[in-house]
C-alpha cells in the first residue's frame, strides 16, 4: 500500500483552495478518532471561525464572527499530495451539500 | 472511541513520561497518508529544530547546521511512535517511556551532570 | 471557609501587601510626588484597579485549570502565536530584574558608600542562593513578611498629616501645570510599574506551585482585592511623602540619592537607613519573583520540568534559566548603568509591551471550554476591554514620551 508522511504542524494555517482554484479558507483544525493504538483523521476544519472554535471562545462575546461557520472537510476530500498547497478534491459549494461522514 | 482535535488537544501539549515527569511538548505530529484510507497519526515529534521549522523552513536548516557544532543531543528530533502514547488528557500527553532514557532529556541530563552537580548546596 | 483556606487568604494578603512595592513603584512614586505633588495619584488608583482584576483573573485561571498562564497559552494558541509575547516578556523580565538588582546595589551603596557596581556580583549571588536553596513557600513567606517593612512609608505619610482635600483632588485625572512630557512619562511609568507584565504571569505559576484548585476561587478574589488594594497604599504613601518632603524643597528626583531623603523628616535619626532597608528588601523580594517568573515562563513554553520545590538536579534547565538571568542582568549594573535611568526606561517599556502580553491572557480568560462557568463575565470583560484600549494607547505614546520626557 502506497503511503506518504506529512507534518501536521506545517499544514496548520495553510490556505486551502478548491478544485477550481477558489479560496476556501485556512487549515486550522483536524478532528481525529482514537481507537486503541490507532488515531485516525476524520475531518479537517477550515476558515477563520475554526480558530475561534479552537480557542473555545463563545461567539456571543465576539460580535461579527458568528455568521461564518467553520467548513468541515471529510478526510477523503482534501488532497495533501503537495503539503504546501492543500486542495479540495471538489468544489467548495459541493462540500456543503455533499455527504459528510458523521460519527 | 475517543474524539480528538489534533491541533487543540495534541499539538503544543505538555508531554510527560510514565512517572509524570515533564519531558517537553508535542512540537510536531506526523500523519501517514494512505491510499483509500483515512490518514492516521504515526508519531509525535519533540525538539527545538521541529519548533523552529514551524516558523520558517530555512530557520530549521540553519539550526540543524548549528546543532552539528554543539553535540549534546544525540538526535535533532525525538520521534515517538503513536503506539507509545499511553493517554491524552486536558493536561498532558503521557508516553510509555522513562524521560531520562529518551533524547528529550539529553540537555537536561547534560546540564545536570556538567553544571548543576558542580554548584554548591544543591540539596534544599 | 476552613482553616487552611483562611491561612492561605491571610498569607496571600500579606504577600500582596509586602510584595507589592518594588523599585519601579519607588522610582515612579518618588518622581511623581517630587515633581507633581498629588497630581498623579489618579494614575496609581487606575493602575491598582486594573491590576486587581488582572491578578484575580490570573489566580482564577490557575485555580480552575491547574495550569499556569504561559503553559496554557502555548498549548491553546500554538507556538507561533505565543513566540512574540514570550520574547517580549523575556526582555521585560530581564530589564526589570536588572532594575531590582540595581535597587539593592544602590541601597547598599547608600549605607556603605561603595559604588553600586561593586555590589552587583555579591547581590546576584545572594539572590541566586535564595532561589537555589529555598522552596517556594519559604520564598513567598519570607519576602512578603520582610516586605512589610515598606509600611514605613505609610507611617511616614500619616505623620506628615497630608491635606485630605488635595489627596482626593489628586485621585481625579488632571492636566499638568508644567512639564507635560515629564508628567505623562511618569504617569505611563506608574502604570507600567503597577500593571507589571510579569506579575500576573508569575501569580498563576505561584498558584500552581501552591496547588490551588477550583475551591480557591474565593480565596483568590480576597487576595487580589485586599492584597493588591492594601499593597497599593504603600505606593500611595510614597507619593504623599515625596510630595510633602521633596517637592517643598524643590528636589526633583533625577537620582536615587535625592529620593533617599524621603523618610528623614518622619524618622530623623534612622530615616536614611530605613529607606535603604526598604529599598533593599523590596527589590530583593521583587528580584527573586522576577527571576522565578522568567524561569517559569521559559520552562513552561518549552515543556521542561519545573518547580521551585524540586531539587535543582530534577529541573536543571529551569534552575539554570534563573541562574543565567540573574548573573547576566547583574552585568548591566556591574558595567555602571545608572539604576534610576534604567528603572524609568524599564517601566516605560513595561507599559509599551502590555498589549502583547495582555491580549493572549484576556483571550484565554474567555475560553469557556477551558474555564466553564469561571470564564470572564461582563464585568471582567469590560475591565479587560478598557485595559486593552489603555494598553494600546500606552504602547503608542510611550516611546515618544521617553525621548521628550527626558527619561
Amino acid at each position: 500500500m502506497k503511503s506518504t508522511k506529512v507534518h501536521l504542524e506545517l499544514l496548520v494555517g495553510k490556505e486551502v483552495h478548491d478544485s477550481e482554484g477558489k479560496r476556501v479558507g485556512r487549515l486550522l483544525s483536524v478532528t481525529a478518532e482514537r481507537d486503541g493504538d490507532d488515531c485516525v483523521v476524520r475531518e479537517f476544519l477550515l476558515g477563520p471561525a475554526a480558530l475561534l472554535k479552537r480557542l473555545g471562545i463563545s461567539t456571543l462575546h465576539l460580535v461579527g464572527f458568528q455568521r461564518r461557520k467553520p467548513v468541515a472537510v471529510p478526510w477523503d476530500q482534501l488532497d495533501l499530495s503537495d503539503p504546501k498547497r492543500p486542495r479540495l478534491r471538489c468544489r467548495a459549494d459541493e462540500l456543503k451539500g455533499g455527504k459528510k461522514e458523521r460519527i | 472511541m475517543k474524539r480528538l482535535d489534533l491541533v487543540r488537544d495534541i499539538l503544543d501539549t505538555q508531554v510527560t513520561d510514565r512517572e509524570e515527569t515533564k519531558m517537553g511538548r508535542v512540537d510536531g505530529l506526523v500523519l501517514e497518508l494512505r491510499e483509500g484510507q483515512p490518514p492516521r497519526v504515526v508519531a509525535i515529534e519533540m525538539g527545538f529544530v521541529v519548533l523552529v521549522r514551524r516558523l520558517h523552513p530555512r530557520l530549521g536548516d540553519w539550526f540543524l547546521r548549528l546543532r552539528r557544532r554543539v553535540k549534546v543531543r544525540k538526535q535533532a528530533c525525538y520521534s515517538v511512535p503513536w503506539s507509545r502514547v499511553l493517554d491524552v488528557t486536558p493536561f498532558c500527553v503521557t508516553l510509555d517511556v522513562e524521560a531520562a532514557e529518551t533524547p528529550a532529556f539529553d540537555w537536561e541530563c547534560w546540564l545536570r551532570d556538567h553544571i548543576v552537580a558542580h554548584l554548591p548546596g544543591v540539596a534544599k | 471557609m476552613n482553616m487552611r483556606k483562611a491561612t492561605q487568604l491571610a498569607l496571600g494578603i500579606v504577600t500582596g501587601v509586602g510584595g507589592f512595592f518594588d523599585i519601579g513603584n519607588l522610582a515612579t512614586s518618588a518622581q511623581a510626588g517630587a515633581s507633581f505633588r498629588f497630581q498623579l495619584l489618579w494614575a496609581l488608583a487606575l493602575g491598582t484597579i486594573l491590576v486587581i482584576f488582572l491578578v484575580e483573573m490570573s489566580g482564577r485561571f490557575a485555580a480552575v485549570t491547574r495550569k499556569a498562564l504561559p503553559d496554557a497559552i502555548r498549548e491553546h494558541f500554538g507556538f507561533s502565536f505565543w513566540l512574540v509575547p514570550f520574547l517580549v516578556l523575556t526582555v521585560v523580565h530581564f530589564l526589570v530584574l536588572a532594575s531590582e538588582i540595581g535597587g539593592i546595589c544602590f541601597a547598599l551603596h547608600l549605607v556603605t558608600g561603595l559604588p553600586p557596581a561593586v555590589w552587583a556580583l555579591p547581590v546576584a549571588i545572594l539572590t541566586w542562593l535564595f532561589l537555589w536553596r529555598s522552596i517556594f513557600s519559604t520564598i513567598e513567606n519570607s519576602t512578603s513578611l520582610l516586605g512589610l517593612l515598606t509600611l514605613g512609608f505609610v507611617v511616614a505619610a500619616v505623620q506628615h498629616h497630608p491635606p485630605s482635600g488635595e489627596l482626593l483632588a489628586g485621585m481625579l485625572p488632571s492636566l499638568p501645570h508644567h512639564d507635560p512630557a515629564k508628567y505623562w512619562l511618569i504617569a505611563v511609568g506608574i502604570l507600567g510599574s503597577v500593571i507589571a507584565p510579569y506579575l500576573f504571569y508569575f501569580y498563576s505559576s505561584g498558584a500552581v506551585e501552591d496547588k490551588w484548585d477550583p475551591s480557591y476561587v474565593g480565596v483568590n478574589r480576597g487576595i487580589a482585592f485586599l492584597g493588591m488594594g492594601f499593597g497599593s497604599l504603600i505606593a500611595f504613601a510614597a507619593i504623599v511623602v515625596a510630595a510633602l518632603v521633596l517637592a517643598p524643597r524643590g528636589i526633583e528626583v533625577n537620582d536615587y540619592h535625592q529620593a533617599a531623603m524621603m523618610l528623614t523628616d518622619a524618622f530623623p535619626f534612622w530615616g536614611f537607613i530605613l529607606f535603604a532597608a526598604i529599598m533593599a528588601i523590596a527589590c530583593l523580594g521583587a528580584g527573586i519573583e522576577v527571576s522565578l517568573s522568567m524561569a517559569y515562563t521559559t520552562a513552561q513554553t518549552f515543556g521542561w520540568n519545573w518547580g521551585e520545590d524540586l531539587n535543582p538536579r530534577e529541573d536543571a534547565r529551569f534552575c539554570l534559566t534563573y541562574t543565567g538571568a540573574i548573573f547576566l542582568s547583574s552585568l548591566l549594573i556591574l558595567f555602571g548603568i545608572d539604576p534610576l535611568k534604567l528603572t524609568i526606561f524599564t517601566m516605560a517599556i513595561s507599559a509599551f509591551v502590555l498589549p502583547f502580553v495582555a491580549i493572549p491572557f484576556l483571550l484565554i480568560m474567555n475560553d469557556r471550554k477551558l474555564l466553564k462557568e469561571h470564564a470572564n463575565g461582563w464585568i471582567s470583560n469590560s475591565v479587560a476591554a478598557f485595559l486593552l484600549v489603555l494598553s494600546i494607547v500606552l504602547a503608542v505614546v510611550t516611546i515618544p514620551l521617553v525621548f521628550l520626557g527626558g527619561g
